[in-house]
């Protein structure tokens, strides 16, 4: 059980994917750094459970992600959709070798690489003497991030990047389930992208999961329930963790009551289909991530994709810690990281047992507080703060079952706490706690999340050099409010999934979407639902499934149609 | 205007302006296509804002990558794309026949005709239209062996719009002898059944048929031959690699043994499964030099194959679904889903098979197959836009091929059914319509003049003189097209230009259609644009 398979589908997906490879860059830049500090040397963990070796037509090797990002054509930017390491002629391309009649060339204008994109590729070049220095190019991507691709600084495979094309509307009307199935269906796209994945599995030896990042507050949801179709056709046994995710800007209020109901309904269907088809779902976004309890020590802008996606992405990156701990000895236990487990043995833990339930809710604690004297000095569980969006606080569920995962912990005096020590500290936390899960997983490891140059300034000014919490604000606080890679090298996180009745309005409004706009006779949506290609009995289908999701978690409740909302 | 009243953020559009609207989107459109059309077309040639370049001589690709926002141009474009998925060419033809079709009806209405009027017109003429292709076409007899020298012709016709002269002309043989590979008696030819493969290399453009399959990865073991010769091949789909059951919960065992106990207990029944496919090795090949090769459509992994190499096997993993079936037809044998019945009947047989490895690349090419009902065209080009042209010119060529053997008929070509059937329109019958519905006839008729127009344009000719003179021959009695180098009027059957009947046939149905529904329109309406915009 090794490889892991990611697929980013959809422009949100692909703004966290970006942060999400960068992390994995930063952690391999390290790994190689000489001066690096040591809890990145002994990280132990496998980059080749994401990453794939190759080589190009002339020998160079190559160490790319094992990924696929869907996405509009034109969404790329400035990168090309080849990637950058296998293109070494491109001199000789514009030469027509099929055509010896006349030639007509439509050249869009190029877009300009940023000044990040500028030093990242001139670097081994000489450069006409001005340097670029690192508070211009983290000035130049506050302002201006506006592809997915302006502050990668990850190599892609040239089969990794899909453009998807020929839909002929705007990305604004690309807004509901229905299209994205009809945009795939048509033509040869499904099929190349399918292929794609062929490619890539191909070469693994023993793949262990997909994860799936999706877009879903468009058309991309269902583009991705086409592509999930496929998947469990083909690859029956690998399992499937989805992250179905939103950025804040997809909450934007609606005037009009009509695409407000078209926006419920397509959130109940995508919902459900992208429920039906993986083996754990995490909804991931919320509607204002800069006022929620996750942003204690952050200082975010909603409506920069550039800054919200960073948050997501770490806490993802914090899950697949545990899925790519390398072995050590017979029993699995190093001094500096423990609770490896391979993405089947935590799906099967959330989902498999018990309840059953298949939904998971995300939370982060970012930073988490530092321990003293052999524990947090602030409630650990308390500062993990949820990032899938409706969910009900302070629920007492016996059933719960959680897997959390803390990384680079510091401890007294700014060095990284033991794994024994947080482990225990944990324990106690547990202990102490009044709603304690029936089952809980810890995987703990001493490697902290590198804050790559790239990334946003979202960190308040709280947080030290190392993620460390001051406790006073320093004196010049008037200087700068939000702090960034210049000045935070690399924090602790921690981050847990969850299953648990927390979830249950989640899953509640999107019941009542499909009941009221969908079912109920007469109901305003039943004529959008027929437009996205779904019958009567497929509308009742999906009712039926939603609310066997919620009888899961609630048994007792005789759910009542007219409470809704 | 009443709209107005219920909503008073609703654009409303009156009639003429609506109308002009619709004539100005479909003549836009024309306007980019026009230039593509024929063997003396321009290639079009697009470069991304990231410096990625597309080339395309195709409407059909053309249309899909032209990011289209206007609302008429998309029914258009839709009209013309949904051509290209029922008969497989012919998109550029759908637009500008359109186009033309709304030209030629703007004339009469600026007269101040009632659309109505043209309209029905239109009906008249394209009924007669379809009465006349059917007397027109040259029908061929497809009995159990096709015409070889005809289906060439309309390949060769076809390609070479799309490559030039030798390259097409090479890919003409490849394409007829492709089509009838995979062609059965008595069932519809499946096209999904050759094969297209492209490999990258350095600089020339180079294509040809293998009579067998390329798969596009190898054997993922070093001690695998990279060449074996007289094969038996097993086509399959089970999995020979270890998997956990859904039912086991992972980490819930009591102790380190009892969980490598299982472990091992999975293992063991993975490793049956590969010992039985062994075995058959050893039964069918025992005493003789041929080879064994499994191509499985599942996973296999390091410990299988392992087992495999040992026993002297070649294994590929993760094969296309596809060609599980292209397989099958190659080779023989039958694609097997389960180990335990295992026969020497289920094998396929290939002369050859070896692995071409290109950087991280790799071929497997399976050759030499005794009946082959598969196979694979293999295009070879200096980048991906290059590959990507040739092959879309393949996918056209072999559904030209494929219609021809289907429809059993094709079509007079160079522009001669065009300038025929406007000689019929206008000739005999726009007499025996009656008022103002000739109008639309005539119309109809002229539309039809702009393929030979087009061509005749595209070649840097006197679009006025040829029409005359081409017409001029058709009255006379001969069916003339249009040679592009000269301008002079050919035969088209003497210099073997044929289209499909089935492509043009669609065009004659499909264009009138939506320009009739365009014309129609006498309001435009948008309402709910300006309420999405926040105030």
């Amino acid at each position: 059980m090794k490889e892991l398979v990611t697929f980013q589908v959809g422009s949100y997906a692909n703004f966290i994917g970006s942060h999400f490879w960068n992390f994995q860059d930063e952690l391999l830049g390290l790994l190689e750094d000489p001066q690096a500090h040591l809890v990145f040397k002994n990280q132990n963990l496998d980059m080749d459970v994401l990453y794939r070796t190759g080589e190009t037509q002339q020998g160079m090797p190559t160490y790319t992600p094992r990924m696929i990002s869907v996405d509009f054509q034109g969404s790329l930017g400035s990168m090309s959709s080849s990637g950058t390491l296998y293109n070494h002629n491109p001199s000789s391309s514009s030469r027509v070798a099929t055509w010896t009649g006349n030639v007509s060339t439509q050249a869009s204008e190029p877009h300009k690489k940023n000044l990040f994109l500028q030093r990242l590729y001139d670097e081994g070049q000489e450069t006409n003497g001005s340097e670029i220095l690192d508070t211009d190019v983290v000035k130049s991507l506050e302002d201006g991030v506006q592809f997915w691709t302006d502050f990668s600084k990850v190599h892609y495979h040239p089969q990794s990047l899909f453009e998807l094309n020929g839909s002929w509307m705007n990305p604004q009307e690309f807004n509901n389930y229905g299209i994205g199935r009809n945009t795939l269906s048509e033509g040869l796209q499904g099929d190349e992208i399918n292929e794609r994945l062929r490619f890539f599995i191909e070469e693994c030896d023993h793949v262990q999961g997909i994860q799936f990042m999706v877009d879903d507050s468009g058309g991309f949801s269902g583009v991705a329930a086409s592509l999930l179709e496929n998947i469990e056709d083909e690859y029956t046994n690998v399992p499937v963790l989805l992250y179905s995710v939103r950025s804040p800007n997809s909450y934007n209020n609606l005037t009009s009551r009509k695409l407000s109901i078209t926006r419920n309904l397509h959130d109940a269907v995508s919902f459900s289909a992208l429920s039906s088809l993986c083996k754990l779902i995490v909804p991931v976004g919320l509607p204002s991530l800069s006022e929620s309890k996750v942003s204690q020590y952050l200082n975010v802008e909603n409506e920069k994709p550039y800054q919200s996606s960073a948050v997501y992405a770490s806490a993802i990156h914090s899950i697949t810690i545990p899925f790519r701990m390398k072995k050590v000895g017979p029993t699995g236990e190093s001094s500096n990281e423990s609770g490896g487990m391979n993405l089947y043995e935590c799906i099967q833990m959330l989902a498999g047992q018990g309840r059953q339930n298949s939904v998971a809710v995300l939370d982060a604690a970012m930073p988490p507080p530092s321990m003293a004297a052999g524990r947090f000095q602030q409630p650990l569980l308390g500062n993990l703060q949820p990032l899938t969006p409706e969910t009900a606080h302070d629920v007492d569920d016996s059933q719960a079952i959680e897997s959390l995962i803390v990384h680079g912990a510091l401890g007294a005096g700014e060095h990284e706490a033991s794994v024994s020590e947080v482990s225990e500290a944990v324990e106690t936390e547990y202990e102490s706690t009044s709603s304690r899960p029936r089952f809980s997983h810890l995987s703990l490891s001493r490697c902290p999340l590198p804050i790559p140059l790239p990334f946003p300034s979202i960190f308040n000014n709280l947080v030290g050099r190392r993620g460390d919490l001051l406790l006073t604000t320093p004196t010049e606080s008037g200087s700068s409010s939000r702090r960034g890679s210049l000045d935070v090298h690399s924090i602790p996180m921690a981050a847990r999934l969850r299953s648990t009745t927390a979830v249950l309005p989640f899953l509640e409004n999107r019941l009542g979407y499909i009941r009221k706009f969908g079912i109920e006779r007469g109901s305003i949506g039943a004529s959008v639902l027929t437009s996205w290609g779904f019958g009567r009995e497929e509308v009742e289908e999906i009712g039926e499934n939603l609310s066997k999701m919620v009888l899961t978690l609630d048994p007792q409740q005789g759910y009542s149609s007219d409470d809704s909302d | 205007m009443s709209v107005r009243v219920l909503n008073p953020n609703a654009e409303v559009l009156n009639k003429s302006a609506a109308l002009h609207m619709n004539i100005n989107a479909a003549k836009g459109l024309q306007d980019v296509l026009k230039s593509n059309l024929g063997p003396k077309g321009t290639i079009k040639m697009l470069v991304g804002g990231s410096g990625d370049i597309k080339l395309t001589k195709d409407g059909n690709t053309l249309l899909k990558e032209m990011q289209i926002q206007n609302p008429t141009a998309i029914m258009i474009a839709r009209t013309a794309v949904a051509q290209d998925d029922i008969s497989g060419d012919g998109t550029t033809s759908t637009v500008i026949f359109i186009g033309e079709l709304m030209k030629q009806a703007e004339r009469c209405i600026d007269e101040g005709m009632h659309p109505r009027v043209i309209v029905d017109g239109f009906e008249i003429a394209k009924k007669a239209t379809l009465l006349f292709l059917e007397k027109f076409k040259t029908p061929v007899v497809m009995g159990d062996e096709p015409d070889r020298e005809m289906l060439k012709m309309v390949a060769r016709t076809t390609l070479r719009t799309k490559l030039y002269e030798a390259l097409a002309d090479q890919l003409t043989e490849i394409v007829v002898n492709s089509v009838l590979c995979v062609r059965k008696p008595e069932e519809a030819i499946d096209l999904f059944m050759v094969e297209i493969m492209h490999m990258r290399q350095k600089f020339d453009v180079d294509t040809r048929l293998v009579e067998g399959l390329v798969l596009d990865h190898g054997s993922r073991h070093p001690d695998m031959k990279r060449r074996a010769e007289n094969c038996h091949i097993l086509t399959c789909n089970v999995s020979l690699e270890y998997e956990k059951s859904e039912i086991n919960a992972g980490f819930f065992y009591s102790n380190a043994e009892q969980r490598e106990a299982m472990v091992a207990a999975e293992r063991r029944s993975v490793d049956e499964r590969v010992r039985k496919i062994i075995a058959l090795k050893d039964k069918v090949c025992k005493g003789t030099e041929d080879n064994f090769v499994i191509i499985n459509q599942k996973g296999i992994d390091p410990p299988s194959l392992d087992l495999l190499a040992r026993a002297g096997i070649v294994a590929l993993r993760r094969a296309k679904r596809r060609n599980m079936e292209r397989l099958v037809l190659a080779c023989g044998g039958e694609a097997v889903n389960s180990v335990d019945d295992l026969t020497p009947d289920c094998l396929g047989w290939a002369g050859l098979v070896y692995e071409h490895v290109l950087g991280e690349e790799k071929y497997t090419f399976v050759e030499n197959v005794k009946h082959p009902n598969s196979c694979t065209i293999l295009i070879k080009g200096p980048n991906d836009h290059t590959i990507a042209q040739i092959k879309d010119a393949v996918r056209d060529g072999l559904r030209a091929v494929k219609n021809t053997i289907e429809d059993e008929a094709v079509v007079r070509g160079a522009g001669a059914f065009e300038v025929a059937a406007r000689q019929h329109l206008v000739n005999e019958v726009k007499k025996t319509v009656k008022g103002r519905a000739q109008l639309g006839v005539q119309a109809f008729a002229d539309a039809l003049l702009i393929v030979p127009k087009t061509l005749a344009e595209n070649s840097g000719l006197d679009t006025q003189d040829i029409i005359i003179s081409l017409t001029g021959e058709h009255d006379n009695g001969n069916i003339v097209g249009l040679n592009q180098h000269t301008g002079d009027p050919i035969d088209p059957q003497m210099e073997g230009i044929f289209d499909n009947y089935a492509v043009k046939r669609q065009i004659i149905n499909s264009g009138p259609v939506i320009a009739s529904q365009l014309l129609l329109v006498d309001e435009v309406i948008r309402a709910g644009r300006n309420m999405r915009k926040p105030t």
